[in-house]
């Protein structure tokens, strides 16, 4: 079974984000890297293919050269190679990310693609469903659980709070969701053997493709932080009955959730 | 950001910036690592302390260990936890390849230990002793043993002890009784009582491995009579399967603080079936225990400045947050309150920890630099680090755990009537720490340890490289543009330091060794203050270079507060020695003319 799996580096949730003096992009300064939680679940799915029908995996990551750090994080895990597409100075939306993805992903062989089924820090959710219409190729989105028999895969999904169950032909790309499974730490055997791993570098040109087909069909032009949460407020009243009936009428007429 | 137990930038800061762990690659033996690799190393310990440790920091001390039909219930993770130190590789981090260890560095191993020690103290005891346990095993065990019972240690599966202490024999080990009965079948037969031995029974594992220490059936008293024993709580019948070996738990404590851990006693060979195997040689068990002794100790140091570590983040967030009270002069009542830390005497208190925490950090890293010294510095220069360390040793252990007590103490005073109560968990770290000034030698064993041996042995010559190595740090301040008037005060208490010394050392033949040592603990406070202000010196030189340097605009909080806290240190901690100095030096053994008898009311 030889997997792919896709994997971005992101900014660690717990870092404190501020917006850069350009509006459109946040700060750098201060910020601690991490895998995408998301991707996590990916490589963790991908090593748990891999121990029960063999194969390899091999991760690919489109990022500065500092995300190979998130890669030989996956690769301690107990990933066997990465790839790590650079796009330079190119500001790469999801469409072109996915077209990197693509152009690399299109000479390799592969039974299946495991990705993240968003990246904690755009949102943006497109390039897992981009990359599988480019390849021509199933995509099975917010997958909680999977099994492989006889060339297919079934997952199940969620949707609204239940699930579906859902087949499709490999190869196949499925996206993690939160519950699929619980990512494995990394061993620091894991951690020596990773450093000896195989990681190369691929530029836009490597790929044969070139930055004016993969301007930005989408251009953020202006960032802003959540609105601070206001505090809490106390209802009172004489008596539980009194304060539940304000509670009641507050929830109905000023917040309108019942 | 809640739920920070320990800073990574601090850690780092000492790593690569003080003790210039990079440069170690250099040498053969630690060349297959990286500073990539060393912070994947880091991110993992980090990791696994905050996903996996630091959630039951608090529900283990709550559902605290139990006794049950023989057997000692623990945490149900526990078992999660040492599978993962096991198959992580973290048990055998520090130890050789040819242990089938990691071979990591002792300063970054000790930056992972602070890491996992400060997310849950009590969680980190259990891989930590069976680590040390096979340690022990690798240095002194036959071929035999190591194949019966390593490979399970490593993995996690069994824990191992240390197995010393018994009821009349704490601080005097040379009292103990344990019995090792000679036998013709390669085995002798244990008998005898154990007591407060660490994770010594608990379910959390399959079987678990006793290095205990014992005397074979008329060895000589005292401590040259003592041998060092495997004894399994369960023996491989040769058959594949494991059987009782008569080691049954009598009791397992309820102790004030570190719950999570279970500390027992027990009883070997109840029923004369208590089989244990010689390790090294017959006589010498304190001797091999003593290798790991200076490990152990330094492990007990580091577990204090953890814990103290996170209780000093807790009372930050908190006084960051708490609103409470003006700014002196504000008299508008109609203003908002300002968070606690506006107050110069709230700020006071967090420097106090920071201090102690920061500057135990420091003393730790220390050792463990010398520790990685001795693993690539030519054979003629080993003498001079097992001398560092071995003096040293005393302070690491102790300057860390009563200071901790005090530093945990202010983080309480800094939450005010929260902080007493449950809700937060400074509470839990002040009780946690208490245990560290007794366990694993206490104080006052401490203190003639470092007065009676380690200052005056081989006619002071680790006390002699010890002034060296601190007067190469203050000469090299000296020619730091604001860090020399800090440089120049290390250098006036090493001077005292000295003074003190020969004095002390004066009253043997004058006095009697009663008089020299009645205030050995005052020493070893005096000398852990000036080791650690030593270490706030290193670490002041390295963060004024970094400021001249033009940091990083992410870094100018961090080396601006390192810099106040170092000159907190000479301010407030440092002066304290003087009080310490003149009692050491006024000749009036006072403690020694009150007679037992005067005790009467
Ligand atoms: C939570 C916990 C965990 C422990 N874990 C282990 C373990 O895993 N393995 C193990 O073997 N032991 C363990 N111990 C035992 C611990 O090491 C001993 O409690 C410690 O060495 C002190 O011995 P003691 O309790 O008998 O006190 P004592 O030796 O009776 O000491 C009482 C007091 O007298 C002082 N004192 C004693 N002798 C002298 C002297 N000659 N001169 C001056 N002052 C003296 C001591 O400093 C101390 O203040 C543990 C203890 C606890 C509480």
């Amino acid at each position: 079974m030889e997997i792919l799996v896709l994997l971005k580096q992101v900014p660690a949730t717990e870092s404190l984000i501020a917006i850069a003096n350009d509006r459109v992009s946040i700060k750098p300064d201060g910020l601690k890297y991490v895998m995408n939680p998301y991707d996590e679940l990916a490589v963790e799915e991908a090593l748990r293919i891999r121990e029960s029908q063999g194969g390899t995996v091999t991760i690919l990551s489109v990022g500065p050269a500092k995300a190979a750090e998130a890669i030989r994080t996956g690769l301690a895990m107990g990933a066997d190679k990465g790839i790590l597409i650079d796009p330079g100075n190119l500001t790469c939306d999801g469409l072109a990310t996915a077209k990197l993805l693509a152009a690399a992903i299109k000479p390799m062989t592969y039974d299946i693609i495991i990705a993240g089924h968003r990246a904690v820090d755009d949102d943006n959710f497109q390039v897992a469903t981009a990359l599988a219409e480019l390849l021509g190729i199933p995509n099975i989105s917010m997958v909680v659980k999977q099994t492989l028999a006889d060339g297919k895969i079934r997952c199940l999904c969620t949707v609204e709070g239940g699930t579906k169950e859902v087949e499709a032909t490999l190869p196949a790309l499925i996206a993690t969701q939160r519950g699929l499974n619980d990512p494995r730490y990394a061993s620091l055997p894991g951690i020596m053997k990773a450093k000896k791993k195989p990681l190369e570098t691929r530029s836009i040109a490597d790929l044969g493709l070139d930055a004016a087909g993969l301007q930005p069909l989408v251009t953020i032009k202006a960032l802003k932080m959540p609105v601070e949460r206001k505090g809490g407020r106390v209802i009172e009243g004489d008596s539980v009955a009194v304060k539940v009936a304000a509670l009641v009428k507050a929830l109905h007429e000023e917040a309108k959730v019942i | 950001m809640a739920g920070k137990f320990v800073s990574m930038r601090n850690l780092k800061f000492l790593m690569y910036e003080v003790f210039d762990l990079v440069a170690l690659t250099k040498a053969p033996y630690y060349s297959q690592h990286n500073q990539k690799g060393f912070d994947m190393v880091l991110d993992a310990s980090m990791k696994l302390a905050q996903k996996m440790l630091y959630p039951l920091f608090e529900e283990m001390d709550r559902k605290a260990p139990y006794l049950e039909d023989g057997q000692v219930k623990v945490h149900p993770q526990v078992r999660a936890i040492m599978k993962e130190f096991g198959q992580g590789g973290w048990i055998g981090a520090s130890f050789p390849e040819a242990w089938d260890g990691q071979q990591l560095p002792g300063l970054l191993h000790c930056a992972c230990q602070l890491i996992k020690s400060s997310a849950n103290y009590s969680a980190g005891v259990y891989p930590g002793l069976t680590s040390g346990a096979a340690r022990l095993i690798n240095l002194f065990a036959s071929d035999e043993l190591k194949a019966t019972y390593l490979p399970n240690m490593m993995d996690g599966k069994w824990q191992g002890t240390m197995a010393l202490t018994e009821p009349q024999a704490g601080s005097s080990l040379g009292d103990l009784a344990t019995t090792a009965f000679p036998t013709d079948q390669g085995y002798y037969l244990l008998k005898g009582q154990k007591v407060f031995i660490s994770a010594g029974d608990h379910d959390g594992v399959d079987n678990v491995v006793h290095m205990l220490i014992g005397r074979i059936d008329g060895a000589p008293q005292g401590v040259r009579g003592i041998s060092l024993f495997l004894v399994p709580k369960k023996r491989p019948d040769g058959k594949g399967k494991l059987i009782s070996n008569d080691v049954t738990v009598s009791q397992v404590f309820h102790k004030m603080g570190y719950r999570g851990a279970p500390i027992t006693e027990l009883s070997f060979g109840d029923k004369d079936d208590c089989r244990g195997f010689l390790v090294g040689e017959a006589g010498r068990g304190l001797m091999h225990m003593f290798q790991m002794m200076n490990e152990a100790r330094i492990g007990v140091g580091l577990g204090a400045a953890a814990i103290a570590s996170a209780a000093y983040y807790a009372a930050l967030d908190y006084c960051q947050t708490r609103p409470q009270g003006r700014k002196m002069g504000a008299k508008d009542m109609n203003t908002p309150q300002v968070p606690i830390i506006e107050h110069a005497d709230v700020r006071r208190m967090l420097l106090f920890q920071r201090a102690v925490v920061e500057g135990s950090e420091g003393l730790l890293m220390q050792c463990s630099r010398y520790e990685d010294m001795l693993n690539i510095a030519p054979k003629e220069e080993h003498a001079r680090y097992e001398l560092l360390l071995d003096l040293l040793t005393p302070m690491a252990k102790s300057y860390p755990s009563e200071m901790g007590i005090l530093a945990t103490s202010q983080a309480i005073q800094c939450l005010g009537g929260y902080g007493y109560c449950e809700d937060f968990p400074v509470e839990q770290h002040f009780r946690d720490s208490r245990i560290h000034p007794i366990h694993e030698g206490t104080t006052g064993i401490q203190g003639m340890d470092l007065l009676g041996r380690k200052v005056m042995m081989k006619d002071g010559q680790a006390f002699i490289l010890f002034l060296e190595e601190a007067r190469k740090d203050v000469a090299a301040a000296r020619a730091v543009a604001g860090v020399a008037p800090l440089a120049e005060q290390l250098e006036a208490a090493l001077k005292t330091l000295e003074e003190v010394t020969a004095q002390l050392a004066g009253l043997i033949g004058k006095k009697g060794v009663e008089i020299f040592l009645a205030d050995a603990t005052l020493y070893l406070e005096m000398f852990g203050t000036i080791a650690i202000a030593w270490q706030w010196l290193l670490q002041a030189t390295a963060a004024r270079k970094a400021l001249d340097n033009g940091p990083k605009p992410a870094d100018m909080n961090f080396y601006q507060g390192k810099m106040i806290t170092a000159r907190y240190f000479f301010a407030y901690e440092l002066p304290k020695i003087k009080g310490l100095v003149q009692r050491l030096t006024d000749g009036d053994p006072l403690t020694v003319e009150m007679e037992s008898s005067y005790f009467s009311d």
